[in-house]
Parts: structure tokens; C-alpha cells; sequence
């Protein structure tokens, strides 16, 4: 791999994590009913245990490093939390578990049921979708949606997107070196009026780098639609084992639910 | 047989300036044809024209014996004669695969599922890239980029390939693997058209060659009638090969001749050096 600029990027890792090479089909179809799992589930503690197995997979079997995990989860975690909080003091009304003392706020019992099963939820559902792009590169994923009936135009969008957000971010990389090496950066006004160069410089090379595509597809006959080729049968091939294993999986986490539905801290 | 013909093809942009002025090109079935000339000279928008994606402002082109038409079906079959290479190869991968990228031109030509799929496999194999089916085009290095374009095109079965500077921003194997591949793919019966401005590698691949310089085409000839006009390449904003320069200045500054014309490759230098060695020994 040459670009060492897109090292730290989610593409790298979904290219080059421990479990690529395993059906892509298979990953989706986990992560898609372990997510609405995380959704329907009526408290907390499944969705915390989903997170924690979500977790564990990313870092030990795909071997994604923790520290870009964590980062990775940062964002939405910190809003996860803050969703907490507010729900926990603004909303639901009873008796008062906690008292804040200014202006006469409290954490109520119910808020503070909604709000964790809220974060919960949140933290549960977000994993699955981490495993899935940790774990699945994009490419793989546009057969997947292919598979799934997505309408054609949203995919040709979607290919054409991915593979020039890359050329985009090289462009957007260079400019920015070179304003830096012109000290177009030094000082917080001079960021800013160099910002809003390279902003309107993207826009003009973007569109002209768009033209120049279209010239390159109309030189190869293009028509207006891009054919894709249909997908080996092994694709939806998923294999009986892992079959077994997802729907034990699921049954397992629903019966979770249904066990610790009435599970509450206050 | 001449494949591509031009008569006195002008172009003008919009805006009215003249990018093309009454040029006439013609290139000779499996030859190495090379355009040469500077930046802008107009390289880039007369190979435009031999696929249909621009029209003359006035005169005429044939490709293949037959006159260019512009009705939609033709074009197509035009364009699957004559494929371009475009100088940056990001402008030209645009899918999220190498494999997908290179089935776009065969399956724009309505080819059966399982042809496109063999195609792609041979296209891959000609230009040394299998393996890489797979991986997004982000992930090459610069020569794999320009490879998988080629590739792109060669699935396309083209009777004609036209490359703007294939070697720019390569590094120098890169440029040497490409060349090579070229060589290869015009061996196998490809007509191959380069723009270019690498003078060193013109006498090296070239078998017929155009000087272009502001929309005009100034000379054109074999590598050797070309680059004897010194005054004219100068002019024209190129200059001689190295290896010419050098037996130029030989000549020039300390009178050692080494025949008439000067060597345009290293090849060619060797030989009449070690000849002119060799006739010395004698006398001496």
C-alpha cells in the first residue's frame, strides 16, 4: 500500500482487519439483527451485553488497534451520554433520586431508566454498525446493497462517491500542504481566509474533475448507467455452520430480552 | 493502410480561440505513432476527436476507412475501435473496484455477463495486474493505476489506443513497464498513438512521428528526419534527446564528429563510438 495518507482511515482498516475474508453477507446479516435486537429490547442490559460482545470481536478477533477504536467511538459516545444526562434531569416526573440543588432540578427515577436504556441503545446499536464498517469493506458492501434491492441510482451514487471522496481528500491534502508551506496558516485570521480559499479552490477542481471523468466514461461507451457484474452465487452462500451460530446467537439475545425486560435500577 | 486520417481538422472553443489549426494526422495500421509537443500544443484535444467526443469546427477525419458520424450507434462502435488512455488515471478509474472498473467498457457494449467476466480476466492478465480484482483503485501506486487503465481499455478489444503521456508522474520503472507493455500490446496488433513530450523516448519506441507546437503540426516523419531539424524542435519548445545533445556539443565545441547525423539512443551512440575507436586503433 502506498498512500501512507489514508493510513488512519476506516477504509484501511475494513481492507486490511483480521476478518475480511469472511463472508460479507454473513457480516451484515449479524450486525443488521443484532442492531434491531440492541433496538427492541425493552432495558439496558442486553444492549450493554451486545456492546461489550460487539466490542470484544472488533478488538480481538478483527484485531482493529483499541486506541483508534476508541476514538473511533468517541463521538458517539460523548453524545450517547449527554443524551443520558438531559433525559435523566428533564425528563419524567415521580419521585427524586437524586437532587441537584440549583434551580430545583432533579434526576427522576423513570428519567433515569429512560435515559440509560436510551444510551444503552445507542452504544448497543452503534457497535453493530462499527463491526460491520471495521469489518467490511465498502466494495463488499455494494453487492450486499445490491442484493437487498437498493434502487440502482442511490448505488451508482454511492460507488461513484466512495471512490472519489479518496481523490478529493489527496486534493484537499495538497492544497492544504502547500498554503501551509506558504505560512497560510499562522495566525487565526490568516486560517481563516486560507480555509475559505481551499473551500472554493475544491469546489472549481472538483467540478473540473468532473468533467474530465465524464469525458474518460463516454470514451468507454458510457450511456447513463453503470452495469455492474452480478455477484458469485457464493456470496449469498453463507454456510449451515454459521447460519446455526447467527440464529443461536439471536435466539439466545432475545430470549435476554424477554428475561430481563423488567430490569430496572430505580 | 492509414487507421486514423485526418483533413485539415480545425477546432475552436467556444470562446472562439483556435486550439487546432488545419491539422493533418495520419497513422499507419500496427505502428507506434508519436504526437509530440510541448504543453498546450493541443495534443490532448486532437486525440478528443478520434473517438467522437469532440467535433471539428471544420474539416474531416476517418478512422478505419470510414468517415467519422456523429449518430449515437456509431459512436459507440467508434469508441470501441479507438480507446483512450487519459493522462491522469484517477480521472479515468471511477469505480469502487479494479474488476469493476475495468468490466464498465465491455459491459456498455452489451456484451453477455460471461464474456465481460473473460474479457476482464484477459484484460488482468495482459497488462500483468491479476490479483489486484479486488482492491479500490486508492490502493495502487501510480504505474498499477495507469496499468488498470490500460486494462480498461484493452477489454474493450480496441483496434486503435491512443495514450496521453503515459509516462508522466511515473517513476522511472514505472515509465519502463509501461513502455514495455505498449511495445507488447503493438506486437499483438494494436495501433499505439502516445502524445508526449519525453523526447528521450521517442527515437527509442516511435515509429512514425508528428511535432505539434500551438495547434499546428509542424513536422513529420521517422524519429530521425524529425530531430535533424534542430531549429525547428527548439522552436517548438522541446529539445533533442540527451544523447544527441551530447554528440551535438562534441561536434560543436571540440570538433569530434561521429558521422553526419547525430545518434538519437544509446544504442545507436555505442555503436558508432566503439566503430570510431576502433578506426583510431587502426591508425594509431
Amino acid at each position: 500500500m502506498k498512500d501512507n495518507m489514508f493510513e488512519n482511515t476506516l477504509d484501511i482498516y475494513a481492507h486490511s482487519n483480521n476478518l475480511k475474508d469472511m463472508n460479507a453477507y454473513f457480516k451484515v446479516l449479524f450486525a443488521i439483527v443484532t442492531m434491531l435486537i440492541s433496538l427492541i429490547s425493552t432495558s439496558p442490559v442486553i444492549p450493554f451485553i451486545i456492546a461489550f460482545f460487539m466490542s470484544f470481536l472488533i478488538l480481538f478477533k478483527a484485531k482493529i488497534p483499541w486506541k483508534f477504536y476508541l476514538k473511533f467511538l468517541a463521538v458517539p459516545f460523548s453524545f450517547a451520554l449527554l443524551t443520558f444526562v438531559f433525559m435523566a434531569i428533564f425528563f419524567g416526573v415521580g419521585t427524586h433520586v437524586l437532587e441537584l440543588g440549583i434551580f430545583n432540578l432533579a434526576v427522576t427515577a423513570d428519567g433515569f431508566n429512560l435515559g440509560l436504556l436510551v444510551f444503552a441503545r445507542i452504544m448497543g446499536g452503534f457497535t453493530c454498525l462499527a463491526f460491520l464498517a471495521l469489518t467490511t469493506p465498502m466494495t463488499e458492501l455494494f453487492s450486499i446493497l445490491e442484493i437487498f434491492k437498493i434502487p440502482k441510482i442511490v448505488l451508482e451514487i454511492a460507488m461513484l462517491m466512495y471512490r472519489y471522496i479518496f481523490v478529493f481528500l489527496d486534493e484537499a491534502l495538497n492544497m492544504y500542504h502547500a498554503q501551509e508551506t506558504r505560512l497560510g496558516y499562522s495566525s487565526l485570521k490568516k486560517s481563516f481566509k486560507s480555509l475559505g480559499m481551499l473551500g472554493s479552490n475544491l469546489f472549481i477542481i472538483a467540478w473540473i474533475k468532473g468533467e474530465q471523468a465524464y469525458t474518460a466514461m463516454e470514451s468507454r461507451c458510457y450511456n447513463g448507467s453503470i452495469k455492474t457484474l452480478k455477484e458469485p452465487e457464493s456470496l449469498r452462500n453463507i454456510g449451515s455452520l454459521n447460519l446455526t451460530l447467527l440464529v443461536l446467537f439471536e435466539v439466545i439475545l432475545s430470549i435476554g430480552i424477554y428475561f430481563t425486560g423488567n430490569f430496572r435500577i430505580f | 493502410m492509414k487507421v486514423i486520417k485526418t483533413d485539415n481538422i480545425t477546432y475552436r472553443y467556444p470562446d472562439g480561440t483556435k486550439a487546432l489549426n488545419n491539422v493533418n494526422f495520419s497513422a499507419t495500421n500496427g505502428k507506434i505513432v508519436m504526437l509530440m509537443g510541448p504543453n498546450g500544443a493541443g495534443k490532448s484535444t486532437l486525440f478528443l476527436h478520434f473517438n467522437g467526443i469532440l467535433r471539428p469546427t471544420s474539416g474531416s477525419l476517418e478512422i478505419d476507412g470510414t468517415p467519422v458520424s456523429y449518430e449515437r450507434k456509431d459512436l459507440v462502435k467508434l469508441r470501441q475501435k479507438v480507446g483512450i488512455v487519459f493522462q491522469n488515471p484517477d480521472d479515468q478509474l471511477f469505480a469502487p473496484t479494479v474488476r469493476e472498473d475495468v468490466a464498465f467498457g465491455p459491459s456498455n457494449i452489451d456484451l453477455p455477463e460471461e464474456e465481460v467476466k473473460s474479457r476482464v480476466k484477459e484484460a488482468l492478465k495482459r497488462v500483468d495486474m491479476e490479483g489486484f480484482e479486488e482492491r479500490p483503485p486508492h490502493y495502487l501506486s501510480g504505474g498499477q493505476k495507469k496499468r488498470v487503465a490500460i486494462a480498461g481499455i484493452l477489454a474493450m478489444c480496441p483496434k486503435i489506443m491512443v495514450l496521453d503521456e503515459p509516462t508522466s508522474g511515473l517513476d522511472p520503472k514505472g515509465a519502463f513497464q509501461i513502455m514495455r507493455l505498449l511495445c507488447k500490446l503493438n506486437r499483438e496488433g494494436i495501433t499505439i498513438i502516445i502524445a508526449t513530450h519525453d523526447v528521450d523516448i521517442v527515437p527509442i519506441y516511435a515509429h512514425e512521428v508528428y511535432v505539434i507546437s500551438e495547434g499546428e503540426i509542424l513536422k513529420k516523419g521517422t524519429p530521425k528526419e524529425v530531430f535533424e531539424d534542430k531549429e525547428l524542435i527548439r522552436k517548438a519548445n522541446l529539445r533533442l534527446p540527451h544523447i544527441a545533445h551530447l554528440f551535438e556539443r562534441l561536434q560543436d565545441e571540440d570538433q569530434i564528429s561521429f558521422g553526419k547525423s547525430y545518434p538519437l539512443t544509446i544504442s545507436e551512440a555505442k555503436k558508432r563510438i566503439v566503430e570510431k575507436t576502433r578506426d583510431n586503433k587502426k591508425f594509431n
